[in-house]
């Protein structure tokens, strides 16, 4: 049992008695610590006998549709159940040698484990919940090749791109609806469209009990998150720490902090870094609004139910979840600004400043995902992703447009065992003022503040700049310049402001797509306005997705970290560059020539530097006292 | 919680931070501080925006912490009535926040949904919470909201009467869908405002 983590690539005898060590570990449940999930246990050696057999039958097909899959690289990973079963054998061939090596941090593999989950989440071979999947169940043997079959062309046909996350039926009109709260909240893990959407998440106490899940009800979860609960504690029991269970085209990645569990079950070929960074970034949205003292309630009562204490919150969370494939901050741990003139950013910082001179912890001044200016007490440090949390919380809570208000927040990189107080109120549709106080009683004065602030902006013409950027936008690739001397070292000069036209632009200079530029020492980064062909939400998410592959294997600790990688499939050719200054992220057209992306590369670092002044916030970072 | 600070206007208010500056409350223009409480989803913002802005918004928006809004409104004796509204966050992770806003609070209305027992009770709480810790001259009013949706009623208009006549409360029904009742609500409290005396 002390076996299940491997450090080497294990020799195939090792890889079997893991497996017979795992089984029987799985027939002798710790009695001491999972008492209330040993249903669900039994439900799961149910489901090892199911797979057993059908292991074989399927064989064949696994191995055309691993073939199939590999040519299609991005997303479109196979939200189909029989398939990936079936598959295991060869990716765990490949995976457990891979990962193991490549990431050198504990991964605990076990096929036997692998098949359970994969049956649960695919509801395909067993139901984890005694009822409701019989008729499904009976279709198992004869009918696993053609539903496969019928899986790939519809993946291929969709090329992987409409069907999202959200697996079968996502569209890319659904998008506006995430922010209503959580969506399909009737689905349970009996229902066969919560089986199949392929990125979920949960929160769970350490004793089972759900506190959060993605899709479907949390009370109907019960006993799922029961399950996942088992999962985990039984690998504790043995000292060692699950992180990782790969289960074909699935992973399951855990994260434990105290009494809380979390866990995401993905079929979206994101990197494992990538997925832990987004149940951080989940707890630390969680800690954000209830602070770490909630591990006392646990302390008091092991069976506390959570649930209560995030009410209405749904929002919150799902909008996050949806920024972690269309916002490239949840994996640069860096904020963007807005692009604007020198002098009025400084003129913005100014009169922030002077807020903050009167006791404001933090000031800031935001356009949507974008900061205008902030600006911070001395010796206080504002973590990025604290940014990204809190501007979340506030553009998901629509309570916040209402009216100005006063609530308290936690800032878990700050201090994430005590509340700060947050004053919001927003200036026009789009901008929003977020003063920052240590003290419960300063309403008044904050509003005092904000009156001060925003009569500044509105004389000083601020607010109308900022809108104007939101709709122009900064860096345009097409507008790259070509010859280094013709540089106008501003993006608001003569010409650019007479071209309102070009919404979506068109593509740059040598089939330049996209790029992120990512400032080492400031912490921000700037990434340029997508053009044609980049321009559907699924084809940026779909580009993201790439830049946070690049990431996590640029930032691998295993084999990095790396200066340059040049990377070619049939979507793209990417480009990522990193130096002690900066991190650069450049993707083009596939057929897009090495040499002339290099040159195109160094004319965008070069382009970069001569408008730092308008794309970042210089000299006020608060992150360098 | 864990943090402490130095209060920028610490002269400013008397009670606490979050009342206002009463410097221009006089005989002709009073200017009260009143607080909203009542459960999650049973209306609050919904009252308040009617009350305020004349709107109505079915879509549900959950508030965080708490809003602050104000209305006047004149009375038939000329003289102007300032409400300075906290409307809080009913979630259970706000409750103990709750004496930050009704801490010096001259007026507060505890809400319930007619259709929700449940709400009723947690109304009954909050009064028992104002009685103790509340101002002791605090005018609380009890207000049914939701009182369009009369044919899924749960809490009957005399069980509200009853409580509220035991407790020495103000009670009405209103529907801040069909705006039924909710000036009505703010001019009563008006009336029933104690007078500061001439000086």
């Amino acid at each position: 049992m002390a076996s299940n983590s491997t450090s080497q690539p294990p020799s195939s005898d090792e890889e079997e008695e893991e497996e017979q060590g795992a089984n029987s570990t799985v027939q002798k449940p710790n009695s001491n610590s999972i008492d209330n999930s040993l249903d669900a246990i039994e439900n799961q050696l149910s489901s090892i006998s199911f797979t057993s057999p059908i292991d074989e039958t399927i064989a064949v097909v696994s191995a055309e549709y691993y073939h199939e899959s590999v040519s299609e690289i991005n997303d479109s990973s196979l939200n189909g159940s029989y398939e990936a079963a079936g598959e295991i054998r060869i990716d765990n061939n490949n995976s457990v040698g891979e990962s193991s090596h490549a990431s050198g941090s504990r991964v605990w593999m076990n096929n036997n484990v692998e098949v359970e989950v994969e049956a649960e989440v695919d509801g395909g071979l067993s139901s984890p919940s005694s009822s409701g999947y019989a008729g499904e169940r009976g279709s198992s043997g004869g009918s696993v090749s053609s539903g496969s079959g019928t899986d790939v062309i519809r993946e291929v046909r969709d090329n992987g791109e409409s069907v999202g996350d959200d697996g079968v039926n996502m569209v890319d009109s659904v998008q506006a609806e995430w922010i209503s709260g959580k969506r399909h909240a009737d689905e349970d893990d009996a229902s066969i469209s919560w089986r199949k959407r392929k990125k979920h998440f949960f929160i769970l106490s350490h004793s089972g009990k759900p506190i959060y899940s993605r899709y479907g009800d949390e009370h109907k979860l019960a006993g799922f998150s029961a399950t996942l609960q088992a999962i985990i504690s039984f690998v504790e029991n043995g000292g060692d720490c699950v992180k990782l269970v790969r289960a074909g085209k699935h992973q399951v990645v855990f994260l434990v902090k105290g009494p809380i569990y979390l866990v995401c079950i993905s079929c979206t070929e994101e990197p494992y870094e990538s997925l832990r960074g987004q149940l951080e970034l989940l707890y630390g949205q969680m800690i954000l609004i209830l602070t770490r003292s909630v591990d006392r309630c646990f302390e008091k009562n092991p069976k506390f139910d959570m649930t209560p204490l995030l009410g209405g919150t749904d929002a919150v969370f799902s909008s996050l979840i949806h920024l972690f494939s269309q916002n490239p901050a949840t994996f640069l741990h860096a904020y963007t600004c807005l692009p604007l003139a020198y002098a009025t950013r400084q003129a913005a910082g100014a009169i922030l400043q002077d807020v903050a001179d009167t006791g404001v912890v933090f000031a800031i001044l935001m356009c949507k995902d974008k900061v205008v200016s902030l600006v911070g007490l001395q010796k206080s440090s504002l973590h990025p992703d604290d940014m990204l949390l809190l501007a979340n919380f506030v553009m998901s809570s629509e309570s916040f447009r209402t009216s100005e208000s006063f609530s308290p927040i936690c800032l878990p990189r700050y201090n994430p065992m005590a509340f700060l107080y947050a004053y919001v109120h927003y200036l026009d549709a789009d901008t929003y003022l977020i003063l920052l106080t240590a003290s419960s009683q300063a309403f008044f004065h904050l509003k005092e503040c904000r009156i001060r602030v925003e009569t500044v902006l509105s004389k000083s013409n601020v607010l109308n700049e900022v809108q104007r950027s939101m709709s122009e936008g900064g860096l345009h690739i097409d507008r790259l310049p070509v010859d280094p001397s013709a540089r106008s070292g501003s993006l608001f000069h003569q010409n650019q402001r007479s071209q309102p036209e070009s919404v979506v632009g068109i593509g740059g200079p040598a089939g330049l797509l996209h790029f992120i530029y990512r400032s080492i020492y400031l912490d921000q980064y700037v990434s340029s306005e997508f053009a044609s062909p980049v321009s559907s939400p699924s084809q940026q998410k779909r580009l993201y997705r790439a830049y946070q592959r690049l990431y996590a294997s640029m930032h691998d600790k295993g084999i990095g970290p790396h200066k340059t990688q040049f990377r070619r499939d049939e979507n793209y050719v990417l480009l990522c560059w990193v130096t002690q200054d900066f991190e650069l992220y450049a993707a083009f057209d596939p057929l897009a020539d090495k040499g002339a992306a290099i040159r195109i590369c160094n004319r965008v670092c070069q382009w970069v530097k001569d408008v730092e002044n308008e794309i970042f916030l210089l000299g006020a970072s608060p992150f360098s006292w | 919680m864990g943090c402490s600070s130095s209060l920028p206007d610490r002269s400013a208010g008397r009670v606490g931070g979050l009342n206002p500056v009463n410097g221009d409350s006089d005989a002709k223009n009073l200017r009260v501080k009143l607080v909203l409480l009542g459960d999650s989803g049973v209306g609050k913002t919904c009252i308040v925006l009617r009350f305020v802005r004349g709107q109505f918004d079915p879509t549900s928006k959950v508030t965080v912490g708490a809003s602050f809004l104000s209305q006047t409104i004149a009375l038939q004796d000329s003289t102007t009535v300032k409400f300075e509204i906290w409307d809080t966050a009913g979630q259970e992770r706000y409750a103990a926040l709750a004496p930050l806003y009704y801490r010096g609070a001259a007026v507060a209305v505890i809400a319930y949904d007619i259709t929700n027992p449940d709400s009723f009770h947690k109304a009954q709480h909050w009064v028992k919470e104002l009685q103790k810790h509340g101002s002791p001259d605090i005018v609380l009013a009890l207000v049914g909201n939701k009182a369009d949706l009369q044919e899924k009623r749960e809490v009957s208009v005399q069980d509200g009467i009853d409580y509220a006549e035991k407790n020495g409360m103000f009670f009405i029904e209103t529907s801040a869908k069909t705006a039924d009742n909710i000036n009505q609500l703010f001019e009563e409290i008006a009336k029933r405002l104690p007078r500061p005396s001439p000086s």
